[in-house]
């Protein structure tokens, strides 16, 4: 109770922070807009397009497809709005020596991350994207859900969004040992997630399939749990989050050796242009 | 900012406790040469780093130390071991009875931090927004909040650019933007690595003045760092020396000189152009009928150098004033410099 009670409050002074942030310069605020829309229209419309011309794509319906579009661009929304501030790429923070500022807090590591990069005000036009396709997909579909179907819908977004979280830690942990590589690699890492989180992944080869599975588990940003929520494949609609669940133990088990390395070596980043010894 | 003994944990009177703390990094080290590309990535040279050495440091509550010591011989590392972000490699870290590493969440909502070179404030955000979310994340008391906002805008001078994005304010500003903040939640030790950097003489004479009172007045513990030895006199009693990683000198000033030579300047004004021959002193320059020297009050005294003089000629005037402790500390340097090296 006393936790939620802290995690809460930090919720609210972040979201206080963003609005006087985004207040602050409409023209800027402005562009920023239009700026998250467009990228998150822009990593759906080729894949809409498609579906668009060819009545759907293999298995799925063109409304299906869009469903999937707007499942996609919900979880970029969520990240976008929940973890700015380098949270989703937490390599940056870690291997500039930003982590020595967590340090000196007065709450948990975990906390101060899972708080931080909240930012309802500025961060959420991509999530109004997401909104805007998937409710209009929902509505396209002449499907009965039941409250089962919604609890399995919302359990598996959160699954989404888990995983590319975790994923991201797991590469931007290695930043505790080779930050400048971590770095590249990390935020590659995430930002191919983010462009083929939107295609069907039907028919690709299974070790192709194995792979977007695993070591870059792509499919779980959309395409699985679509798959099952819609009735395409056989409904195993625990896949995903029992997926979200092991990789967040990984992240969460790395990250803890990372900070405990930290510990010992402080940050590595600061000898490149740092010292003088 | 509460005396000791206010909390459940203090229960004894020394806010900081080193034992023979060793702190060791490794750097790996890359050679220039193309031909060692492979062995850079495979094989890298790693140089160790003793940056502390069997530390022993122990300081009382209330206490203001300065601690100071060439570029590199483990300042900044002593800090960070202090304030939760080191783990020592060897030997033990207390502060007001925890350990900074295990009761972090605890122990760092007693004590206030501040790294000269960086800023704790919300970068993009009004210097006020980064104190609404301190409020929070160290959850201060509305009333308590309240009272020292009051105090630290009208000490610090930060009322002025309190809604200023905090990338606006120039070097200093933002130094008093981030001592105030630091200050908020009423710190019980502060740690100041090298606070005055980049700050004016009236802006860092006004800072340590603040300091003072609030040791004076709340008791609390100061730590500081600085290269500026003439600060650190005004401030402390105590001085703590730190060399390529072993405490060299742990006392207070006018023991400091009195180790490293009470350097004193002489000028005499005398009738001649020629100075007079005196023993026991260096002679500096001769400017017209002035005549420069400086000597070790420690070696020989004052009255003995001018009876030396009065017997060779007429003194019109006589000037004395003791070097400036950067120079004491310049000479400690260069004496450390020539008998270390083992490193
Ligand atoms: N994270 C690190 N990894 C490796 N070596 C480090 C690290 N931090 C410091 N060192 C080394 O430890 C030694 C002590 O550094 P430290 O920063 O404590 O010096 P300092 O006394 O604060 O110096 P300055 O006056 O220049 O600030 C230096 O040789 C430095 O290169
Ligand atoms: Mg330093």
């Amino acid at each position: 109770m006393k936790t939620l009670t802290m995690l809460i409050s930090r919720w609210w002074v972040q979201a206080y922070l963003d609005f006087m942030w985004m207040t602050r310069d409409f023209r800027f605020f402005f562009i920023n807009i239009v700026s998250d829309i467009i990228l998150n229209l822009a990593g759906v419309t080729a894949v809409f397009l498609l579906a668009e011309r060819f009545e759907g794509i293999g298995l799925w319906s063109r409304d299906q497809i869009v469903f999937m579009l707007g499942y996609a661009a919900l979880v970029r929304g969520f990240l976008d709005m929940g973890f700015s501030y380098n949270v989703l790429h937490i390599s940056r923070r870690i291997g500039r020596g930003q982590m020595d500022h967590t340090l000196v807090q007065p709450q948990p590591v975990w906390m101060g991350l899972l708080t931080e990069g909240f930012m309802p005000f500025s961060g959420s036009w991509s999530l109004f994207t997401g909104i805007g396709i998937w409710t209009w997909a929902i509505f396209q579909l002449d499907a009965v859900f039941t409250m089962y179907w919604w609890l399995m819908f919302f359990s598996n977004l959160a699954s989404s969004c888990a995983i590319v979280l975790s994923f991201s830690f797991v590469w931007g942990s290695l930043a505790f040992w080779a930050p400048v590589a971590a770095e590249e690699i990390s935020s590659r890492a995430v930002n191919f997630m983010f462009q083929l989180k939107s295609f069907p992944l039907d028919g690709l080869s299974v070790y192709v399939l194995a792979s977007m599975l695993t070591v870059l588990p792509v499919g779980f940003v959309a395409w699985y749990p679509c798959r099952q929520l819609l009735g395409i494949a056989p409904a195993n609609l625990w896949h995903t989050p029992l997926v979200a669940v092991v990789l967040s133990l990984i992240a969460w088990i790395l990250f803890k050796k990372g900070m405990q390395h930290y510990e010992q070596t402080g940050s590595q980043r600061y000898l490149g242009f740092g010292h003088r010894g | 900012m509460n005396r000791p003994g206010h909390s459940a944990t203090s229960v004894s009177d020394i806010a900081v406790e080193l034992t023979e703390v060793d702190k060791i990094f490794y750097q790996r080290q890359r050679s220039e040469k193309v031909r060692d590309v492979f062995k850079n990535l495979f094989r890298p040279n790693v140089r160790e780093i003793r940056a502390l050495q069997k530390v022993n440091l122990e300081i009382d509550c209330g206490e203001i130390v300065a601690y100071a010591g060439p570029n590199g011989a483990g300042k900044s590392t002593t800090v960070k071991l202090l304030s939760s972000v080191l783990a020592p490699t060897l030997g033990t870290v207390r502060c007001l009875g925890m350990d900074p590493m295990k009761d972090r969440v605890h122990y760092v909502k007693r004590i206030g931090v501040v790294f000269g070179q960086r800023t704790e404030l919300w970068w993009d955000q009004p210097v006020a927004a980064s104190f609404e979310w301190k409020r929070v994340v160290w959850d201060i008391p509305r009333d308590r909040y309240d009272a020292m906002l009051d105090f630290v805008k009208d000490l610090l001078g930060i009322d002025a650019f309190f809604n200023s994005l905090a990338r606006q304010l120039s070097l200093g500003q933002k130094m008093r933007a981030d001592l105030a903040l630091m200050l908020m939640h009423e710190p019980e030790i502060l740690f100041l690595d090298e606070p005055t950097i980049g700050v004016d003489v009236l802006a860092k004479r006004n800072m340590l003045e603040f300091i003072k009172n609030l040791n004076r007045e709340k008791g609390v513990t100061v730590m500081i760092t600085s290269h500026d030895m003439d600060e650190l006199e005004q401030l402390a009693g105590r001085i703590v020396m730190i060399d390529k990683g072993h405490i060299a000198f742990d006392g207070d000033f006018q023991e400091l000189r009195r180790q490293f030579g009470d350097h004193r300047h002489l000028i005499i004004e005398t009738s001649d152009t020629s100075p007079p021959k005196l023993s026991g002193v260096q002679f500096v320059e001769s400017k017209g009928n002035r005549h420069h020297f400086t000597f070790d009050a420690a070696q020989i005294s004052i009255p003995t150098l001018l009876d030396q003089a009065a017997g060779q000629t007429t003194i019109r005037d006589v000037e004395t004033h003791r070097a400036p402790i950067d120079d004491v500390i310049a000479d400690m340097y260069e004496y450390w410099d020539g008998k270390g090296g083992e490193e």
